[in-house]
């Protein structure tokens, strides 16, 4: 009995020595693994932009884009997050809406600016936003619900544009799973405390949208494809309960005002 | 890593076949059953029971292509999860991974060459003992 144990022991030894071996070497760098996942993720990114900008017009207006720019370069500069390979699409459309696409486009609605109240509820929606597309939520939701060959076969330019157009619809208006909801409402409220603008503001906003809900489901899409708002609302206020911050606001009263009227004026 | 020894008789052609089958059995699961590691042992066991009270040569080949399939199981098995993770869950590939999957291959490859080996000799009607899962099979299958 004590041979084939030895020899057993010799087999595993062997495997775990050569997976140590191996790991030595970095394959990274040779499959050039981060590169393609890039380019598959920029490819991506592109081809729904595209998609989406034919059915809604981009708002280009420099007074809808710049405040929106200073919310988000805020939060970038405050929790490291390169500002730069953010692509901030503004879009003119009714609904409350905002949502992250693959290769660092966001894309957010006319509608949402319109319906918050002050600019820390804005930065609550983008910040849970950037908390996807910084945790890699976006690749992780298209792989499980569309399906890596259809990406691969979109990538290449084959993809069937019913399938395409399937693709586009569960970014656009369906929710990530509960678990990724929930990091990102937590990473989004860190981001939020460290760039001094009140986390709080992003709970009201939720639990206000989801009380608004009833009466009017088809215009609310951003609460609507996020569902549970209520106990989410609850558990950030109590992830936020004891942490203090300083406050420092963004843009003044009058350029919040004007924000909203250029915005709404599209 | 292999030895061909004797077990008391020759066996007949017809008992050649039966145990070079159980090799062969295995290399069309792992055809058949990849990704899904499982289906390799799955296929190796039902050929195992259809053969069990067939005659020594016949049972001893049977169960060491069984047993060989054990240790691929749980080194396949484990990357076929972690493949999994890596694609549905919040797992990222990384160098230890690929490392891993690579092992994994290798160690296949040398089963499957193995394999081959070993069921074209047994078709021969020779006795081939594999280094630790024929002395296993020796306290296993008794004559």
């Amino acid at each position: 009995m004590l041979k084939p144990l030895l020899q057993f022991g010799v087999i595993a030894a062997s495997f775990f020595l050569i997976w140590f071996g191996l790991d030595r070497i970095d394959w990274m760098t040779i499959f050039q693994v981060e590169k393609t996942t890039k380019n598959i993720e920029e490819k991506l990114g592109d081809l729904y932009w595209d998609i989406l900008k034919k059915i809604d017009d981009e708002i280009t207006d420099k007074n809808v884009i710049s405040p929106v720019d200073s919310l988000i370069t805020r939060i970038c500069d405050r929790n490291d997050i390169n500002r730069d390979k953010i692509k901030l699409h503004v879009v003119e459309n009714g609904e409350v809406n905002a949502f992250a696409l693959p290769d660092y486009h966001l894309v957010v609605f006319s509608g949402l600016i319109e319906e918050c109240e002050n600019e820390a509820e804005l930065c609550g929606i983008i910040a849970h936003e950037l908390a996807h597309l910084e945790k890699g939520h976006i690749m992780q939701k298209l792989v499980k619900e569309v399906g890596l060959s259809v990406l691969l076969s979109m990538t290449s330019g084959n993809g069937n544009p019913e399938i395409i157009r399937q693709a586009v619809k569960v970014l656009t208006s369906s929710a990530y799973d509960r678990k990724l909801e929930t990091e990102a409402d937590l990473a989004g409220a860190d981001y939020m405390i460290r760039a001094g603008i009140d986390p709080e503001a992003f709970a009201q906003f939720m639990f206000r949208m989801s009380e608004n809900e009833k009466g009017l489901p088809d215009q609310l899409f951003w609460i609507s494809t996020h569902p549970g708002s209520e106990q989410r609302t609850r558990a950030i206020l109590d992830y936020i309960k004891d942490r203090e911050f300083t406050e420092e606001i963004v843009l003044d009263s009058l350029q919040w005002i004007s924000l909203k009227e250029n915005s709404a004026n599209h | 890593m292999m030895t061909t020894s004797s077990i008391g008789y020759i066996p007949s052609d017809h008992e050649a076949e039966k145990a070079s089958n159980s090799y062969l059995m295995s290399l069309i699961a792992v055809i058949a059953g990849l990704p899904l590691p499982i289906i390799n042992l799955i296929a190796t066991v039902i050929f195992y029971l259809g053969n069990r009270k067939g005659t020594y040569f016949v049972r001893w080949h049977c169960t060491q292509a069984l047993l060989s399939q054990f240790s691929l199981l749980i080194i396949n098995t484990n990357g076929f999860w972690w493949t999994i993770g890596i694609l549905f869950r919040d797992g990222e590939v990384t160098n230890q991974y690929i490392a891993y999957m690579i092992t994994v291959f290798l160690f296949n490859l040398v089963e499957f060459i193995a394999t081959i080996y070993t069921a074209i000799q047994v078709r021969k009607g020779k006795h081939v003992e594999w280094w630790f899962y024929g002395d296993l099979t020796n306290m296993i299958c008794k004559k």
